[in-house]
């Protein structure tokens, strides 16, 4: 059975991709999807993103052998608050500015090659290191379900994953991701529930009896507060400028689509990730010793549900590898042919030529990307250690002062975000070596934090902004995506009316959500606190 | 009552909470005066015709 879903899978994602393809007319197709995404595919996609594999074997695999609060309380809750974050904040202020790529706005804010390549560096550096593992990890687990050779199973996903990158771009994985997030969505409304209901509520809270602290935020390992505020901290600051998430934003249709996204995508991040990891909880009862622990849900679905669940939670599995890989692919595809190939070498390509070396640019990443995870050189691993968080300490700083302050400047860019990651990696190698020690709950993120901040203040204020920079800040400043919005519906009949009708179904979605989260984690409360 | 376990679940409503909060705030201050604004204009305008109308009736 495994092994048909495993085709089956591929093989739709392969039709859907060769499908859409015809959609895609021009290179603004190709990376934003013409800026045509409803708010049912930005929401797809923006969910398809934070239930990645690592939610649903790595963390899932904590939350059952540790405790379902141990990750999810204060870390998750980061990563929540950076998703909205990364939507109302950085990617509304980054499409308002007509940018296709992240890369893209260092390059208008600051007209300076340097910062853009050392931008581009971190991206590329950032997202392989953190997606490569995930697809190596998961892919070793479905080789196994599967019974698929390892080294095939990449070349296959590989193949499934550029008939939709490298044809649909864009648009490709917007539209995957949606059916991805449906499929993903099983997990947490059919699969999670019935593990929770075998389980037993009861059974669960008395597994604190049985394994101490497993119904605290230490967990059974007694882990410091310290280190769940580290956590938050972690998720919350790589989460705001993830490449990955605030992407996912530039193709929204117009601002309504984003404003109704922050609150339904966001609503979605908690219900599928936490759902996850009280069935997790639930699996600690139902099969407690899994090893490795990383195979809780995997087992869950297997063994606990029907045959037919257990087909769609295999799938959902498998869109959760797809997803992540696709958006490595697309993203670091879009940095080889846009950011360093027709910005950086100032390439004048037409829309032909642009569209045709978009798609070049996809089939190189998913080639490369292939053969590392196939040959899975040491490097790598030692590359994921850092990669997740080099976002936070090298791009954070740099974007929300690029955003928010007038001496913002180039230099001050380049010193801060090559000051924060070479601090970071510096002080992770010295804690590793055991020649630097931390105090509880402080830890290298922090530390690299202050220094990517302080070096930043420091360059900005003894250098001054160019008169580009000056300018650019002003006509920053002035645009926005409301404005944007309403300009694009006026020119339309009845547009007013349109406004109001917008407005006022925004404000309804608001409430509606508001209330559903009540009701929905309440029950948990109530079932599992009280 | 289990404290940290009303943690997690506040956390998770609080996100969605703060998310909706966030949403409206942003409507009201940045779209709402302009709805506001264009609702005025729309009603001058319709006075306007409406007088033109009545002028040419009475003419």
């Amino acid at each position: 059975m495994a092994l048909t879903i495993f085709a089956l899978v591929l093989l739709i994602y392969v039709a859907v991709g060769a499908f859409i393809a015809r959609y895609v007319k021009n290179s603004d197709d190709f990376y934003t999807m013409g800026g045509r995404g409803s708010t049912l595919l930005i929401v797809g996609t923006l969910a398809a993103t934070y239930l990645s594999a690592a939610t649903l074997l790595g963390i899932a695999g904590v939350s059952y052998a540790e405790g379902p609060l141990v990750i999810a309380t204060l870390g998750s809750f980061g990563a929540w608050i950076g998703t909205l974050l990364a939507v109302v904040y950085v990617g509304r202020k980054m499409k308002a500015l007509n940018c296709k790529t992240m890369p893209d706005f260092f390059d208008k804010r600051f007209n300076n090659k340097w910062v853009s390549i050392i931008a581009i560096v971190i991206m590329i550096v950032g997202l392989v290191g953190y997606g490569v593992i995930q697809f190596i990890g998961a892919g070793l687990v479905l080789a196994e379900i599967t019974g698929i050779n390892f080294k095939l199973l990449i070349v296959l996903f590989t193949v499934a994953l550029i008939a939709f990158t490298a044809f649909g771009g864009m648009y490709g994985v917007v539209v995957t991701d949606t059916l991805m997030f449906f499929t993903m969505l099983a997990i947490s409304v059919v699969i999670a529930p019935m593990i929770i209901g075998q389980a037993g509520f009861e059974q669960m809270k008395g597994l604190s009896e049985t394994l101490p602290n497993y119904w605290t935020i230490g967990g059974t390992e007694d882990r410091s507060i310290g280190w769940s505020i580290s956590q938050f901290l972690v998720w919350i600051l790589f989460f705001t400028c993830m490449p990955a998430l605030v992407s996912r934003v530039f193709p929204a249709k117009n601002d309504f689509v984003i404003l109704k996204t922050a609150v339904i995508g966001v609503f979605f991040a908690p219900f599928m990730q936490l759902t996850v990891f009280i069935a997790a909880g639930g699996m600690q009862v139902l099969k407690p010793n899994i090893t490795p622990a990383d195979n809780a849900m995997i087992v869950g679905f297997m063994e606990f549900t029907t045959p037919a669940i257990a087909g769609v939670g295999l799938a959902a599995l498998m869109a959760s590898i797809m997803s992540t890989a696709s958006t490595l692919f697309v993203l670091v595809g879009f940095a080889l042919s846009r950011d360093l190939y027709e910005r950086l070498f100032e390439k004048e390509l037409n829309e032909k030529q642009s569209l045709t070396a978009a798609r070049i640019g996809q089939v190189i990443v998913a080639v490369v990307i292939c053969a590392i995870a196939i040959a899975q050189p040491s490097a790598i691993y030692w590359i994921s250690i850092y990669a997740g968080s080099i976002f936070a300490v090298g791009w954070l700083p740099t974007i929300v002062a690029s955003f928010e302050w007038k001496k913002m400047n180039s230099k001050a860019a380049s010193i801060s975000m090559v000051a924060g990651v070479a601090s970071f990696i510096l002080f992770g190698e010295l804690i590793k070596a055991g020649i630097m020690t931390l105090p509880t709950g402080v830890d290298e993120l922090m530390l690299a934090l202050l220094v990517s901040i302080a070096t930043l203040i420091i360059a900005a204020l003894v250098t001054k902004p160019s008169s580009y920079e000056l300018n650019y800040f002003t006509e920053m400043k002035s645009t926005g995506m409301a404005k944007i919005t309403i300009q694009e519906f006026m020119k339309q009949p009845d547009g007013l009316q349109k406004i109001k009708k917008q407005y006022k179904q925004i404000i309804t979605v608001s409430v509606l959500f508001t209330f559903i989260s009540v009701i929905v984690w309440g029950y948990f409360f109530i079932k599992l606190g009280l | 009552m289990n404290v940290e376990v009303l943690i997690l679940f506040l956390n998770a409503t609080l996100v969605t909470a703060v998310s909706a909060i966030v949403v409206i705030a942003i409507l009201r201050k940045q779209y709402l005066p302009v709805i506001r604004e264009l609702e005025k204009k729309e009603d001058k305008e319709e006075n306007v015709k409406d007088e033109n109308k009545h002028i040419k009736s009475n003419i």
